[in-house]
């Protein structure tokens, strides 16, 4: 099944900001509201462990295999969703 | 953005670390009176976060075995094997760690560090894959990266997050190396190696298990958590270091697999560096010996391990998972584990303190290392200053 980019990106602004709820990342910046243009370091002062544990929630969602050199690829939501659908793809 | 703009953020990390006190990336040790005590700051201190887990900086033995070393051989080796050639004792070691082990195979590396580095980038290549414990060392990482292997996380510790990466694997899952720690020195917390053995038979996968904080503590003959486990036989390397519970410096890898002699061939980290220097390598071979013939040594560590696991529990405090060398003690924020440390130094208390992100599940935590060196008095000592916080 082909996945969209919009519906992806909808639904990793949904599974993040449940994560965030657990409260691993207690920022002021971390409760705003999510869009698919977020960018989970510079908006939600994420550090770079918490994205790679928040990928490891998305990777088992899709059950894909996400590598961690395209961490570094990854700044927002649309790129995650980028991400995702490429892995998914293969 | 300037070459050296970079380092604004370790500029806040230092001055926001000063601020609660003592910095403790920057703890000075006047002097050491043992394994157990220091002074800072002309403060008599009780050291609980060594990683001296025998005990055997001051073994007399050990410090005759360097003195000797250091008069008959000189103070360095002033290059590398591949280079200048090994002295004796490299190679002596060598086979007294893989008799330790009863496998065929072990190597000598300058650091711990290096041991990682030199091992993951010889083992792996672009077309491998690796299973990286989330949890592990910042060494794996590291030599993972470099290895250019393609790189999966999976949960710490999370048998079911293992599995679905493996099973993600396919028809790759035969050249994936799984990389875990036997003891995760953070929490303290033991891998659950048999069943991870289980997983990697049932994929054909290879493991390799970092005994780095386990070796000398943990299993009958002090081989580590593949050996308390009853796994040892099933795992593929062992890699580990000399600069804790050996009191010395240097790294190790051992194999059953007659791969690993090679790898001194391949492995960049080992050709590139200068090899350990005689008095580390002979106050190393007199540190193995007494792991092996002074189990009374591990004795002494878990009996340490008990009495302040028991202890802290008792006043209440958020420990990790399991009773064991280390023992972490969590924070409710980085602020109150900041002002806790700064308050256990100025009481005559060094302990780590571990902030994210290097940290489990983000948290701040006061971790202390246990001794077979510590008296019962000191533990309760810490205990006491725990107490008080």
């Amino acid at each position: 099944m082909k996945l969209s980019t919009k519906k992806v990106a909808g639904e990793l602004a949904t599974i993040l900001a449940e994560y965030l709820k657990k409260g691993w990342v207690d920022t002021p910046a971390s409760k705003q509201a999510i869009t698919p243009e977020t960018n989970m370091v510079s908006n939600l002062q994420m550090d770079s462990f918490q994205v790679m544990e928040f990928m490891l929630e998305v990777e088992d969602h899709y059950d894909v295999a996400i590598d961690l050199e395209s961490l570094s690829n990854i700044q927002t939501i649309l790129d995650l969703a980028g991400v995702v659908i490429a892995a998914h793809s293969e | 953005m300037s070459l050296f703009e970079k380092f604004e953020t370790a500029k806040l990390l230092k001055s926001g670390l000063a601020t609660a006190g003592a910095d403790p990336t920057g703890v000075v040790f006047d002097t050491l009176n043992s394994p157990t005590e220091g002074v800072v700051d002309g403060r008599a201190i009780i050291l609980a976060g060594t990683n001296n887990y025998l005990g055997l900086t001051f073994n007399p033995e050990c410090i005759a075995a360097g003195v000797a070393a250091l008069e008959s051989q000189g103070t360095g080796t002033t290059g590398s094997r591949m280079a200048n050639g090994s002295y004796a004792s490299h190679g002596k070691l060598e086979e007294e760690l893989a008799d330790f082990f009863q496998w065929p195979h072990a190597m000598v590396f300058s650091t711990g560090y290096a041991a990682n580095l030199g091992v993951l980038t010889a083992l792996l290549g672009k077309e491998d894959v690796v299973l990286l414990d989330s949890d592990a060392h910042a060494s794996l990482y590291d030599g993972c990266n470099m290895s250019g292997a393609d790189i999966f996380r999976f949960k710490h510790n999370d048998l079911q997050s293992l599995e679905r990466r493996l099973t993600r694997l396919k028809d790759r899952a035969n050249r994936c190396l799984i990389v875990i720690e036997g003891m995760y020195s953070v929490l303290g917390d033991c891998a659950p190696l048999a069943e991870i053995v289980a997983l990697k038979n049932r994929f054909g996968a290879k493991l390799l298990v970092d005994e780095a904080h386990s070796l000398g503590v943990y299993g009958e003959q002090g081989r580590g958590v593949a050996e308390a486990q009853g796994v040892l036989d099933q795992v593929d390397f062992i890699v580990g270091t000399f600069s804790k519970s050996l009191g010395a410096m240097g790294g190790f890898c051992a194999s059953r697999h007659d791969v690993l002699s090679l790898f001194r061939y391949v492995s960049r980290p080992f050709m590139f560096t200068a090899s350990p220097s005689p008095a580390v390598m002979a106050t190393t071979r007199e540190a193995l010996k007494q792991l092996r013939t002074r189990p009374e040594l591990r004795a002494s560590v878990w009996a340490n391990a008990r009495q302040l696991y028991g202890g802290l529990k008792a006043l209440g405090l958020e420990l990790g998972p399991e009773v064991g060398p280390v023992v972490a003690v969590r924070s409710k924020d980085r602020q109150t584990a900041l002002a806790n440390w700064n308050q256990l130094l100025e009481s005559g208390v060094y302990v780590n303190m571990m902030l994210p992100p290097a940290t489990p599940g983000g948290g701040s935590f006061l971790r202390c290392s246990i001794s077979a060196a510590h008296s019962a008095g000191q533990i309760q000592t810490i205990i006491e200053k725990f107490s008080k916080l």
